[in-house]
């Protein structure tokens, strides 16, 4: 395999607040490959979206990056001036948020907007303009060289997020850090924006970070993905691995508490007892380790790291879903609290 | 033809459960200034049987949620009628509708909007109780807490704030409040939209459990058709102020009948790369049109991939009509679907 592109090693990223220090994303590491399309899963707080901003050290106040190195290209973005660091930001590595409402400026016209991300990096006007055209028409906004002229309000939602996208790919980055990107959007405009995703990273070979909740959006796109909860990554693999045979319990219980419109029969959701964990207080040992069905003894004490517990595949449990399913009949479980209960499956159907 | 008549009246299947809520060529325009308005639900025409759980799926604006609330009375017809039982609540007013709404219960999208941050969880359970001068003092109290445990949380809890709680929790407060009165119909409005996956299960589970229960009748409205799906007996689909498909879950998700409903089934990913990879998307073509001057003819004609322009799609409005049983769809060529 070749060199990875970028490399986060060991990033904290903290906010400090009155009632203490939120260990948004504690002790995190990956990499990323050129071309490849990479998966960040987690649920709220799970700390998906600080990674991605420390990427680009936008993590906003109160929060900062305590320790850690991102290397891209082996070098160092956490020790570069902010100059340099601007440099790369929107060049090199591109970012698009979930709400292309607020991401654009209502009063300047998006045409306007992409030209400027160009002018930023050293293009001049004309020629960037010129581009700005090639851009919309590439990202498929029909009539682009009227639409250059909108402002971002005459723009439906899936044509705003079109053309975020052609603004982060203006300076063709080699990284686009694409964040929710489609959360806001219908399901038909979901589907053509990922479309345009993938297209777009096959064609250009842009690597492409997606950050999102929804695992259908990573089953589509993505071709390795990262599992994370309360600020740590708790799985890491190939797509077809983890969707399959996922070791993780957390990943395992994501999985089973989606319903699939490809459903055959009507299955109970398997949810997830409890909430997730104040980051404030994490709980100690496993972080998950208080909503999961299978913890042993050794979860409430001593924290699990990344192992490789299949080809490709790390996990930080201690037990495992092979072991949680030989051992403790995982796959026979169901919820045992009717009524009120669907929350908990710590028995097996009486 | 006018556009309403054109819509046919779902004919009950013999044998088929009593319906519970009838909804009769139900119009609702809202005025847009300059003479214009919003077709927001433009003559639709479906019932709600006894027990079951109906979806209500379709993208933003296509007029779901104005939907909800005309079924549930809180905003008023343009025309058309809307039958709760024998009643007709579109003729009621004042206090004999206030009356019939103890059988309409809403359950809302947001959890943190819906509960009044200054009311302690119990006072906003009891809420229903109260304006209908149900229940009182020390019964009124055994109730909220009845029905606190009802909805998985601790009936202790009564004297907590909103804010003290998470937003599953919130929204189990939320599910509390619709059952306090009883009701017979609970409307769901996105009403696991804001929570996070591992909590959307929870909540699922509960409605079905109550459901059973209590044997609720639900209007469950969502745009993720995969929950739908999974809860739903029957899936109504509606475009731009209109019905385009019924019928039973299974029928509209394995064997559409409407070129709508196809593409948004092949637009939800499916949390199974290997099966994802393979699916086509149905790519529909422009945008939404504008509910305040629908295309003519079939709504949908304008983004269709099956349309034949401009007759009959751009001319005639096609009738929702029973292409197999129980299945209604409205399209003139649903065999092409």
């Amino acid at each position: 395999m070749a060199a990875p592109i970028l490399q986060v090693r060991n990033l904290r990223t903290q906010f400090s607040t009155q009632d203490g220090i939120v260990k948004a994303v504690d002790d995190v590491s990956f990499e990323l490959y050129p071309g490849e399309t990479l998966g960040i899963v987690g649920e709220s707080g799970s700390g998906k979206s600080v990674t991605a901003l420390s990427i680009l050290r936008l993590v906003p106040e109160p929060g900062r990056i305590v320790s850690g190195q991102i290397l891209f290209h082996n070098e160092d973005l956490m020790h570069m001036s902010d100059e340099d660091v601007r440099e790369i930001r929107g060049r090199d590595i591109a970012m698009i948020f979930q709400d292309p409402q607020s991401s654009l400026n209502p009063v300047l016209r998006v045409g306007f907007q992409i030209d400027e991300a160009m002018i930023a990096h050293g293009k001049s006007k004309p020629d960037a303009h010129v581009r700005t055209i090639e851009l919309l028409k590439r990202v498929r906004i029909p009539a682009a060289e009227t639409r250059v002229k909108d402002f971002p309000h005459q723009l439906s939602g899936g044509m705003r997020q079109r053309a975020m996208i052609a603004m982060g790919l203006a300076n063709a980055p080699q990284i686009l850090i694409a964040d929710e990107p489609t959360t806001a959007l219908d399901v038909t405009v979901q589907a053509q924006i990922l479309e345009l995703l993938g297209d777009l990273n096959r064609e250009l070979g842009t690597a492409i970070i997606m950050i999102t909740h929804n695992m259908g959006v990573v089953a589509g796109l993505c071709t390795r993905v990262i599992v994370m909860y309360a600020g740590q990554i708790v799985e890491q693999g190939p797509v077809d691995q983890i969707f399959e045979n996922p070791q993780h319990p957390y990943t395992w219980s994501l999985l089973k508490s989606i319903p699939r419109v490809d459903a055959v029969r009507h299955e109970r959701l398997r949810s997830i007892e409890g909430i997730a964990p104040d980051l404030l207080r994490p709980p100690s040992g496993c972080r998950f380790h208080p909503r999961c069905p299978f913890r042993i003894e050794k979860c409430y004490t001593d924290e699990p790291t990344l192992k490789e517990v299949a080809p490709d595949d790390l996990a930080a449990c201690w037990v495992t879903m092979d072991r949680a399913r030989k051992e403790m009949g995982a796959d026979e479980m169901v919820d045992i609290r009717p009524g009120a209960g669907s929350g908990v499956h710590k028995g097996r159907e009486s | 033809m006018t556009a309403q008549a054109a819509e046919a009246r779902p004919a009950p299947s013999p044998g088929a459960a009593k319906s519970l809520v009838r909804v009769e060529q139900v119009v609702k325009h809202f005025p847009a200034g300059f003479g214009t308005s919003v077709k927001a639900v433009d003559g639709v025409s479906f019932e709600i049987r006894e027990g079951e759980t109906l979806g209500l799926v379709g993208e933003s604006g296509c007029g779901k949620s104005t939907l909800a609330r005309l079924v549930t009375q809180l905003l008023p017809v343009t025309s058309g009628k809307i039958f709760l039982g024998d009643v007709e609540l579109t003729s009621l007013g004042g206090e004999k509708l206030r009356q019939q709404r103890r059988q309409l219960q809403m359950i809302f999208q947001d959890p943190f909007a819906s509960l009044d941050p200054r009311m302690t969880v119990g006072d906003i359970i009891a809420e229903p109780l109260d304006n209908f001068g149900v229940l009182r003092g020390r019964k009124r109290n055994e109730r909220v807490q009845e029905l606190l445990r009802i909805v998985g949380l601790n009936p202790n809890f009564n004297n907590r704030y909103p804010h003290e709680f998470s937003g599953g929790q919130r929204q189990r407060i939320g599910v509390a409040r619709a059952l306090a009165l009883n009701p017979k119909l609970v409307v769901c409005d996105e009403a696991i939209s804001a929570l996070d996956v591992s909590i959307q299960a929870q909540i699922v589970n509960l409605l079905e459990d109550l459901q059973q229960k209590f044997k609720l009748t639900y209007l469950f409205i969502a745009h993720d058709l995969s929950v739908v799906r999974h809860i739903s007996d029957r899936v109504m689909v509606m475009y731009l102020g209109k019905i385009v498909e019924v019928a039973d879950s299974a029928g509209t998700y394995t064997d559409p009948k409407h070129p709508y409903t196809k593409a948004l089934l092949s637009a939800i990913p499916v949390p199974d790369p290997k099966i994802q990879r393979g699916r086509r998307l149905v790519e529909l073509s422009g945008e939404i049109p504008s509910p305040i001057h629908p295309p003519s003819g079939c709504r949908f004609h304008t983004r269709c991939p099956i349309a034949r322009v401009p007759t009959p799609c751009a001319e005639i409005e096609p009738p929702l009509e029973e292409k197999v049983r129980d299945h209604l769809a409205a399209c003139h060529f649903s065999q092409d679907v």
